[in-house]
């Protein structure tokens, strides 16, 4: 809830930024929010954030989400609880989203959302064999048969 | 199945879209839609590598092994900085292939002995930091060597096990070929002696923590020369002469924190230390019996220096000595945590408390001394909850095994003490050791697992595991490549499993899948994770649904595996239990036939009976109890030789267990059912036992015994031999006085069938020189028998019911009657053809008996029971109603027999109307 005011006094309105997306959406957020991004927080501090901030690299679709994600992680007062069931809601998204978020996460430096998306990956990847790696993401192993063995001699002392 | 997800559409080029204000529809979108033609290996490379750090060592081999590019960043420096090898193998072979890649390592950590030997082979000449557990074995002439090939080395840490072949001649090569030293901790070392700690103050500038802890002998003195100690630990060491050290070791100028816990330190020492030390500011000498029993020590009240005991403020202590930080009490560790400024000297200090702390806190719980538990409620498990969340990986892991270990007050009971477990709960350990359980880091996944484990005993904890969410994670945890992990995830959810609550959830979990996978992974050498995932699918199987999804997963073979082929006591006993719970569901679903099946099963579970071990023995014959229900389990128990051996348990059970009592009756009883085992039975002796077993006070064990015996004295055999072991008194006091309406029932059977009549005339037959003493003795034995059947009957015939009944032919005065009469659990007994004609023929008999097959066949079939059908059935086909008419309107016959015969009838044509509406 954007509209929410317990948190500052009235005489000091919120300070709000604007961003851009690739595709000409533009957003707006709490300056607080926005700190969560390492960049952003440098062209804030560099004073390079008092006009829409254009964000080449990111659809409107997923910048959204971001600032959606951002918003919610700034308020005050959410129990952690809350926040991590939200949190996994927020990622249960199809394999296009995840990789953009990671993308944008990265690109932003928003490093509670890069680990949380990582993460996310990360448990699709668990206890699973190469090949079942392979059709989760879609990969085609490129190994000629000797790589195949040196890998094989790389990785054995992990399976022992 | 696929998830539900929420997807927006948006089409290209076209939108002009608020933000939060699409429209979102939900979709279901199946795998290779998900899957989409994203091209995951395209990430970046630094999002890549935090992929890899979010996986354990196998995950991430597997993933290097999908893609040249990813197999090239797996091999980052940064994803190399520091290695954990104790779960892994490691010799020189494997050592040697990770060289290439520990070039930068900087940290590692090993188990065992063969390890260390391999450790040089890494190659890793950067490394900074060791540490390794499991090191008895370890030598001086490894250490050396390890010292020597890592000269950059500045931390070196060896325990808790006691390192005890390394000497100080070890300790003097660390000194002479690591001049970086700044830490080194050693456990369990018989004598460091004065040249050696010498030769680390000459050789290692850096040095400012040392911890010679669990050492028999410290040289004190040369330890007061260090003069660039900061920290000095000597926790647990022996014969240290505190003498010299209160006048010693005040001089140290550097020397802030000390470590004398698990000592015999004493008040004056300790004050001394306190008030001359111009440095010190923390003494902590938790544990410590001399120093606790000395009712008028006081603790010297100094600015700026705090004693940490079991009788201080901890908490408080430590607060104390931050200067800019106002919390107050126990936010102290994580206000120092979440503190942005970052101050040296505090961090170090802070750094040690927690590595110290765990260490002395997991010892107090191994010990468990008594007096302890007020300060457990208060302040110990508040630090293990405080030190789960240290950034110390080490410390996370003794806390979490601490907690583990100090809530369980009695190992063998496997009890823990309630006011501990539930302080951990309420504290929200619950949550943190969830979070452990989920990190890739396997030495805290299995700490984290077992203390999940152990609390869950408890069932407020294990109700708050559950809703946390923690089903699932150790349902997870169950399929680690670890056994480690394995184990203890198997052994949480054995504990969740054990009441009602949990069941359903831990099968949709997939718990029951991985549960028996596990104990084929591990069939042979992990009798510990064999075990655990035994007894938890053992309580599942007790649950109608679940026994199911155990069978579906291959359960019914994986256990009868165990059964045969497992040597270890503490599996078999689970394994059998496993089966009996499989095979108790009777009727309702197959798998009492698939356990009978099984190749070997019956053989399996035949020979356990002959365990040593009396758990193994009362598990193995519950389940064969349970088997013999089927008819075709029954008779193929007998083929493997279960008669001969349930009857050697029986006679060998004088002394044992209730438990196992009931088991060896219950065994035989479903064997008995068919008369060539009752046969059987009476030939190997088993009559004896069980008449001694009837003679018990557990209502359990003489209620199926009498069982037995019933099923027995079907046989006129048998009834003889019964009558001659002297099972008359001892029916006869069962069938008047037992608790058990049950057991009262089925001897007063027993007793019909032995003096029905049949018995006289076996016993004619078989004409002997004795047979007229034998026959007057039976006289005087059918006398006692029908006089307390008699008081058996009326006992549950209500006078003035039957006077009604009498009056009139209503149903409602019947219904009455039958009300009196009725035995609930009667209704569970299956009698076959024969029996059911027996009975029709004692209707016959002209003494009390009539009135008692009445009553029999009354409670056979009770609309309602669930062999009523079956029995009424084998009665039609017996033309049981003549009879049953005649009984009713005999002149002579008592009135019970009559009333009981007109219900019967009335019974009878109440399932004839019921089948005939059935076609």
């Amino acid at each position: 809830m954007s509209s929410s005011s317990s948190s500052s006094s009235p005489s000091c309105p919120k300070k709000m930024i604007t961003l851009k997306s690739s595709d000409g959406e533009t957003f707006e957020i709490e300056e607080i929010a926005a700190l969560q991004s390492k960049t952003l927080e440098s062209m804030i501090d560099e004073n390079c954030a008092s006009t829409p901030v254009p964000l080449p690299n990111i659809t409107g679709k997923i910048l959204a989400k971001v600032v959606e994600y951002c918003t919610k992680h700034a308020e005050v007062g959410a129990d952690a609880e809350s926040l991590r069931a939200w949190d996994a809601e927020f990622v249960s998204v199809d394999h296009p989203t995840l990789f953009d978020y990671i993308l944008a996460a990265n690109f932003l430096e928003i490093p509670t959302l890069l680990n949380l998306a990582c993460q996310s990956v990360a448990d699709m990847v668990k206890g699973k064999t190469p090949d079942e790696i392979h059709k989760i993401f879609n990969i085609k192993s490129t190994f000629t048969p000797e790589e195949e063995e040196e890998l094989r001699r790389e990785n054995q002392w992990a399976f022992d | 199945m696929s998830r539900r997800l929420r997807r927006r559409v948006s089409k290209k080029g076209k939108e002009k879209v608020v933000a939060h204000s699409y429209t979102e529809f939900e979709e279901e979108v199946s795998t290779s839609e998900q899957n989409g033609d994203v091209n995951w290996t395209c990430l970046p490379d630094d999002t890549v590598i935090q992929l890899f750090s979010c996986l354990n060592y196998r995950d991430r081999a597997s993933l290097a092994s999908t893609c040249k590019t990813w197999r090239c960043l797996s091999a980052s420096p940064c994803l190399w900085n520091s290695l954990d090898l104790r779960a892994h193998k490691c010799d020189s072979a494997m050592a040697s292939s990770l060289a290439s890649r520990c070039r930068n390592l900087q940290k590692l950590r090993f188990r065992g002995a063969e390890s260390a030997d391999a450790i040089i082979f890494l190659q890793a000449r950067n490394l900074r930091e060791l540490s390794g557990d499991y090191c008895r074995k370890i030598t001086d002439a490894t250490l050396s060597v390890i010292a020597a090939r890592h000269e950059l080395l500045e931390c070196l840490q060896l325990g808790p096990d006691f390192c005890e072949r390394i000497t100080s001649d070890a300790v003097k090569q660390i000194a002479f070929c690591c001049p970086n030293l700044t830490k080194l901790r050693l456990s369990g070392i018989r004598d460091v002696q004065g040249d050696a700690i010498s030769a680390l103050g000459k050789h290692c500038p850096h040095l400012t923590d040392v911890g010679f802890l669990d050492c028999l002998k410290v040289d004190e003195l040369a330890l007061g020369n260090v003069a660039s100690l900061r920290f000095l630990s000597v926790a647990g060491t022996s014969n240290v002469k505190w003498g010299v050290v209160s006048h010693v070791w005040h001089k140290l100028p550097n020397l802030v924190g000390l470590d004398v816990s698990r000592t015999d330190v004493g008040p004056a020492a300790v004050s001394r230390l306190l008030i001359s030390s111009q440095s010190l500011k923390v003494l902590c000498a938790l544990n410590c019996p001399v120093l606790e029993g000395d009712a008028n020590f006081t603790v010297p009240k100094i600015k700026g220096k705090s004693l940490l005991a079991h009788f201080t403020d901890i908490f408080e202590g430590i607060a104390s000595l931050f200067a800019d930080i106002t919390s107050k009490g126990k936010t102290v560790f994580l206000d120092w945590r979440n503190s942005k400024k970052t101050h040296k000297s505090m961090d170090e200090m802070m750094s040690w408390f927690e590595w110290i702390l765990s260490h002395s806190l997991l010892r107090s719980a191994e010990n468990n001394p008594q007096g302890l538990d007020d300060f457990w409620l208060k302040q110990g498990a508040p630090l293990l909850l405080i030190l789960m969340q240290s950034s110390q990986e080490d410390v996370q892991e003794r806390a979490a095994t601490g907690l583990a270990t100090f809530v369980v007050i009695d190992d063998e009971h496997a009890s823990i003490d309630r006011g501990r477990a539930e302080a951990v709960m309420r504290d929200g350990g619950i949550r943190l050791l969830l979070d452990l359980a989920k990190s890739w880091r396997e030495g805290l996944q299995s700490e984290a697992a077992k203390a999940i484990a152990n609390l869950s005993v408890n069932v407020n904890v294990a109700k708050a595991v559950a809703e946390e969410g923690g089903i699932d994670i150790l349902a997870s945890l169950a399929r680690s490549m670890n056994r480690l992990v394995a184990e203890e995830a198997a052994g949480g959810l054995w504990n969740l499993s054990v009441g009602e609550e949990h069941k359903g959830a831990i099968a949709e979990a997939g718990g029951v899948k991985a549960l028996v996978d596990l104990i084929f992974k591990w069939s042979s050498g992990g009798d510990g994770v064999l075990e655990r995932a035994a007894g938890a699918l053992a309580n599942l199987a007790a649950d109608d649904k679940c026994s199911m999804a155990v069978a579906l997963a291959g359960g019914v073979h994986a256990l009868v595996m165990l059964a045969r082929n497992c040597k270890f006591e503490g599996v078999q006993e689970q394994a059998a239990r496993a089966l009996a719970n499989l095979a108790a569901h009777g009727d309702s679903n197959g798998n009492n036939a698939a356990v009978g099946q099984e190749v070997g099963a019956l053989e399996a579970l035949v020979q356990l009976t002959r365990s040593p071990h009396e758990g193994v023995r009362q598990e193995a014959a519950g389940a064969l109890w349970n088997l013999s229900f089927d008819d075709r389990n029954r008779e193929a128990i007998a083929s493997a030789g279960g008669v001969e051996a349930l009857v050697a348990l029986a006679q060998t059970c004088s002394n044992a267990s209730p438990g196992l009592q009931e088991r060896a009756a219950g065994a035989l009883w479903g064997l008995s059912v068919s008369e060539a085992n009752s046969v059987a039975i009476g030939r190997e002796g088993g009559v004896a036992p069980l008449i001694a077993l009837a003679r018990s006070d557990a209502e359990d064990v003489h209620e199926t015994a009498a069982g037995a015996l019933w099923n027995l004295a079907f046989n006129p055999g048998n009834a003889l031999r019964i009558v001659e072991e002297g099972g008359v008194p001892a029916l006869v006091h069962l069938c008047s006085s037992s608790v058990s309406k049950m057991a009262r029932f089925m001897a007063a059977l027993a007793l019909a069938y032995m003096f029905d009549g049949r018995m006289d005339e076996y016993a004619l037959v078989g004409t002997s020189s004795e047979s007229t003493s034998k026959i007057v003795s039976l006289d005087g034995s059918r006398r006692m028998a029908l006089k307390h059947i008699e008081a058996f009957i009326l006992m549950f015939s209500d006078r003035q019911a039957f006077t009604t009944a009498a009056a009139s032919s209503a149903p409602a005065a019947l219904a009455e009657v039958t009300e009196g009469a009725r035995i609930q659990e009667a209704g569970h007994l299956r009698c076959s053809g024969a029996e059911i004609g027996r009975f029709i023929s004692m209707l016959k008999n002209p003494s009390v008996l009539k009135a008692c097959a009445a009553f029999a066949l009354l409670q056979f079939t009770i609309p309602g029971g669930r062999h009523a059908l079956h029995h009424a059935k084998l009665m039609q086909n017996a033309g049981a109603a003549r009879v049953l008419r005649a009984t009713a309107a005999a002149a002579t016959a008592p009135l019970e027999a009559k009333i009981f015969a007109r219900i019967v009838l009335r019974n009878l044509e109440h399932h004839q109307a019921e089948s005939s509406k059935g076609i």
